[in-house]
């Protein structure tokens, strides 16, 4: 990861130098074990601000929309197949981003780093040949680094970028085999019963925080539907209904969209498992349009093309 | 200060004893966070905790409340108001989130106007606080003339002693409890007040190195213009989890939730950090983008509230430091103003 | 002490359309509660926040003066959720009242001086309760020279129209009315209310100047006033604000530290100088 970072530094640079962009997007390290945030940097005296390593979860591509800017991004595989999305819908354009693609091979999971250590403060946290070394106040663990990667890494397909205007680092090989809805297709097989349960359960703690709708790259509407009041299309009390509906409606706005970059669900604050709608929705579009999101500038949205031969089993 | 011990093997008693006479309020687990609820049985309280990821304000100041409800019939509408509540007890609160509620206080229960429902509760609910005996190392109430074992918005204050708790009496009203349930309380010996003094000045010498905020609002007041808000505002999602978590943060909005002729007006919290917050329904809005609401956010809790109530709006809980999807430290945000 | 989240309940006894687009009614309102009637005793400049049950809550500048006791007049442009709703109300329907609120004209001030009132559109409702508050007969005595600067974009967004001809007979009051763009009834002055204003040179001394209205007019009357010689101390603005509770605590409507609801609306050029610029 360290080359990663050196290489990440001397292309933001000499893009810098160049003025071949006028900002660099990436991320610089955080306050805290296992963080890193957001940076920005204008100045090429400050690249070295930019970092690189397994904590990089944030899609940075949720910074572009309606930029005039010209951009230098950092972007993972997911990252990269947002940026196409928002170049097909003109949030964009193609000129105005320097795509930086760093393969990756998965990022770490907050959440799940707080489990293994059962919720107690880890002061410092090191990555090593795989392996993430947790220290707290009385316990020092090694953890597999695969164990803790979020679940949308763990199933990723695109870990190298799908576009890109320079690479940084070795392409990394693509698991053909993984079952990416697995997770999902076990869902399927509950019970309407137990899936109603299980939903309601996980929405009921939903408090309207909109951290997923705003980590969402592709979630960039002047007005969002919640906050529309002529129409209301949904209350904004907690009232299960009005929650239930926010998040079905969301996750069938990124239907053809979403590229699964976890975004939402690591934003969440209470832990709400979002992928399971959105994951849901990639699902079906796959299966009805054998569409894949965000795989090229030349695609037109899914759901701006129609074609005859679109399933239409809702027609009977 | 009167000192009075309670065993640790008591405290499921205790608790129980007391869920029959009071509502009592302790952090709780619910899947993987902590929160305030209330508890039916003392198993069900979590004492080995940092801190709740949901701020107990929400006891007082909860997500979603009915103002009032109506109904409209010809001629005539109905409003009924809320029923006061029974009597209630926090166990278990940070002090940190002690001097929330009375940083709270003075926004809902004020001279001209009270929120008369929030008034309610603070009233009839006995705050008992445990002190922190390990600070985490995004806690900065140090900075902020707070204390792990700051007494201040508590009736009642534990220290924990590993076999048993030291409770330091606050208030009349903690004095009148500890009478009340005098059966589980004893009398302190030397002992157990040398290993409390070195328990809290341990805790205190823990914080880590404070935040400059001494002359906070005074370069706030200053840099209204200046272009650093650009660049600390500038990765902020604008969502409300710093807001929502914040044990402090006030805002709020109202709704009408009807049917037909019947409904409800409900208080909801709200969030500086929404563009919608402060946009005029003739579109225009004083703070357009993600600058201007940032800005408003710091302002608000280190100087504006400073001007009106003379304290900082803030209690270093650090939960918005923690909570944040993108690392948007308030300690940094702080840090540079002050340096700037 | 009292709920000031409770409203009042109010019946809507006359409802007058103002403009001729219809953009514009004004609330004739009777308590319907003797006891909120006599605890209800308020300001000009003060207002309240009218509830549609079922449809929310919004603040309007209280259109009547305090000198009118039979009713609470509410003048209300149809821009929004409840604006729409209150416009589709029908007279003999139940609304919700809360109120007073803000902290109105500073009237202790404005007692013994010449008063110039500045208004522009549909902002002039609560200049149009001082200036009847002031006429009143037992009022009138306290202050020196009235002077009313009024305009609309046109002649058929005026409002209070019948009042205004009522005024514009008296010899206590001068009244200067004007619009943007005159139709071919128009008789009065054409021009924009800063321009007008420069025409008309109110003198400063021993004056205070009150202005409401669009913000780009308000911006272009305050220099001309400037060099008219009134001093920021001397001008009274009253500002608008999106508002939920009105009683500074949710949060929304402050400047600064400033609450608009609970410590405006009204404020003078000296003090919003000394606030932060975002308004």
């Amino acid at each position: 990861m360290k080359n990663l970072t050196t290489e990440i530094r001397g292309i933001a640079k000499k893009l810098l130098e160049d003025k071949r962009v006028d900002l660099i997007v990436g991320f610089e390290r955080g306050t805290l074990p296992l963080r890193s945030t957001p940076c920005f940097v204008r100045r090429s005296e400050e690249v070295r601000r930019l970092i690189w390593n397994a904590s990089c979860e944030n899609n940075l591509a949720r910074y572009l929309p309606k930029r005039t800017e010209k951009i230098g991004i950092v972007a993972k595989g997911c990252d990269t197949r947002s940026i196409v999305g928002l170049i097909q819908e003109s949030q964009i354009t193609r000129e105005q981003v320097f795509i930086v693609g760093v393969p990756c091979s998965g990022m770490i999971d907050r959440k799940k780093v707080d489990a293994t250590v059962d919720g107690k403060e880890i002061f410092e946290a090191d990555e090593r040949d795989g392996e993430v070394i947790l220290k707290g106040r009385d316990f020092e663990l090694s953890v597999s680094q695969n164990e803790l990667l979020h679940n949308s890494c763990q199933t990723c397909s695109n870990k190298n970028p799908v576009i890109f205007d320079a690479l940084v680092g070795d392409k990394i090989e693509e698991d053909g085999k993984v079952d990416e809805y697995k997770d999902i297709k076990e869902f399927e097989a509950l019970s309407s019963e137990e899936r109603w349960q299980s939903f309601t359960r996980e929405i009921s703690k939903c408090f309207r925080c909109y951290a997923c709708r705003n980590a969402c790259p592709l979630c960039y509407c002047q007005e969002c539907f919640v906050d529309s009041s002529q129409p209301r299309w949904i209350g904004k009390a907690l009232n299960f209904s009005d929650i239930a509906i926010y998040h079905l409606i969301r996750a069938f706005h990124t239907a053809g969209r979403c590229v699964d970059c976890g975004a939402c669900d690591r934003a969440c604050p209470i832990d709400i498992d979002l992928r399971k709608l959105t994951k849901k929705i990639e699902k079906d579009v796959q299966e009805l349009f054998h569409y894949r999101a965000g795989m090229s500038v030349e695609n037109i949205p899914l759901l701006a093309t129609f074609n005859p031969d679109d399933p239409q089993e809702f027609v009977r | 200060m009167q000192e009075m011990i309670i065993s640790k093997k008591q405290i499921a008693s205790f608790l129980n004893n007391l869920i029959r006479q009071y509502k009592v309020f302790a952090p709780i687990k619910r899947d993987s966070f902590v929160l305030f609820g209330e508890i039916h049985s003392s198993n069900e309280a979590l004492l080995n905790f940092a801190n709740s990821k949901i701020p107990p304000k929400e006891i007082f100041f909860p997500q979603s409340e009915r103002l009032f409800a109506y109904s409209l019939t010809s001629g005539e509408a109905k409003i009924k108001e809320p029923l006061p509540v029974e009597k209630r007890l926090v166990f278990g609160i940070r002090p940190c989130d002690a001097k929330s509620l009375v940083i709270l206080d003075s926004v809902f229960d004020g001279e001209t106007y009270k929120d008369v429902s929030y008034a309610d509760r603070r009233g009839k609910t006995l705050v008992i606080a445990l002190g922190c005996n390990s600070p985490s190392s995004t806690c900065f109430c140090t900075s902020l003339g707070g204390d792990p074992f700051s007494a201040d918005g508590s009736d009642l204050l534990l220290v924990d002693l590993g076999e048993e708790y030291v409770a330091q009496v606050v208030t009349e009203r903690g004095r009148e409890f500890v009478e009340e349930q005098n059966e589980y309380f004893g009398g302190v010996g030397g002992h157990s007040l040398d290993a409390m003094n070195d328990v809290v000045r341990a805790a205190e010498a823990a914080m880590k190195p404070k935040v400059k905020v001494g002359e906070i609002k005074e370069k706030l007041d200053d840099i209204f213009d200046d272009q650093i808000w650009s660049s600390l505002s500038e990765r902020c999602l604008g969502c409300a989890i710093c807001t929502y978590l914040c044990p402090t943060c006030h805002c709020f909005d109202i709704v009408d939730e009807a049917i037909d002729r019947e409904g409800e007006r409900v208080r909801i919290w709200d969030s500086c950090m929404f563009p919608l917050f402060t946009l005029q329904a003739s579109g225009v809005n004083p703070r357009p983008t993600g600058k201007e609401r940032v800005r408003q956010r710091i302002m608000h809790k280190f100087s504006y509230f400073v001007d009106n109530y003379g304290q900082r709006a803030c209690v270093g809980c650090g939960r918005c430091i923690k909570n944040c999807p993108v690392n948007l430290d308030i300690r940094e945000v702080l840090n540079s103003i002050s340096n700037r | 002490m009292k709920n000031p989240f409770l409203p009042m309940p109010m019946r809507v006894e006359k409802i007058i359309i103002e403009t001729d687009d219809g953009s514009l009614k004004t609330f004739n309102l009777v308590f319907i509660n003797e006891e909120d009637e006599s605890s209800f005793n308020y300001l000009p400049g003060q207002f309240a926040q009218l509830s549609v049950f079922g449809k929310g809550e919004a603040p309007f500048g209280i259109a009547s003066s305090p000198t009118q006791p039979d009713c609470l007049q509410f003048t209300v442009n149809k821009i929004g959720v409840v604006t729409t709703a209150l416009h589709n109300l029908e007279e003999g329907e139940i609304i919700g009242v809360r109120g007073p609120l803000g902290n109105g004209f500073p009237m202790e001030k404005l007692e013994g001086k010449n008063i110039v009132i500045i208004g522009g559109g549909f902002a002039f409702t609560t200049l149009r309760s001082l200036t009847n508050y002031m006429l009143y007969r037992e009022n009138r005595s306290r202050f020196g020279d009235i002077t009313v600067i009024y305009g609309a974009r046109s002649p058929g967004l005026l409002l209070y129209t019948d009042e205004l001809k009522e005024w514009g007979k008296r010899d206590d009051l001068n009244l200067h009315l004007t619009v943007d763009v005159a139709d071919k009834y128009w008789e009065g002055k054409v021009g924009l209310v800063p321009s007008i204003t420069k025409e008309i040179a109110p003198g400063p001394e021993n004056a205070y100047a009150l202005v409401c209205g669009p913000q780009v007019m308000v911006k272009f009357t305050l220099p001309v006033l400037k060099e008219l010689g009134f001093l920021p101390e001397r001008i009274l603005l009253s500002l608008e604000m999106r508002m939920k509770c009105g009683i500074g605590m949710c949060g929304r409507c402050n400047i600064g530290s400033k609450y608009v609801c609970k410590d405006g609306p009204v404020f003078t050029l000296n003090q919003l100088n000394g606030l932060p610029a975002e308004f």
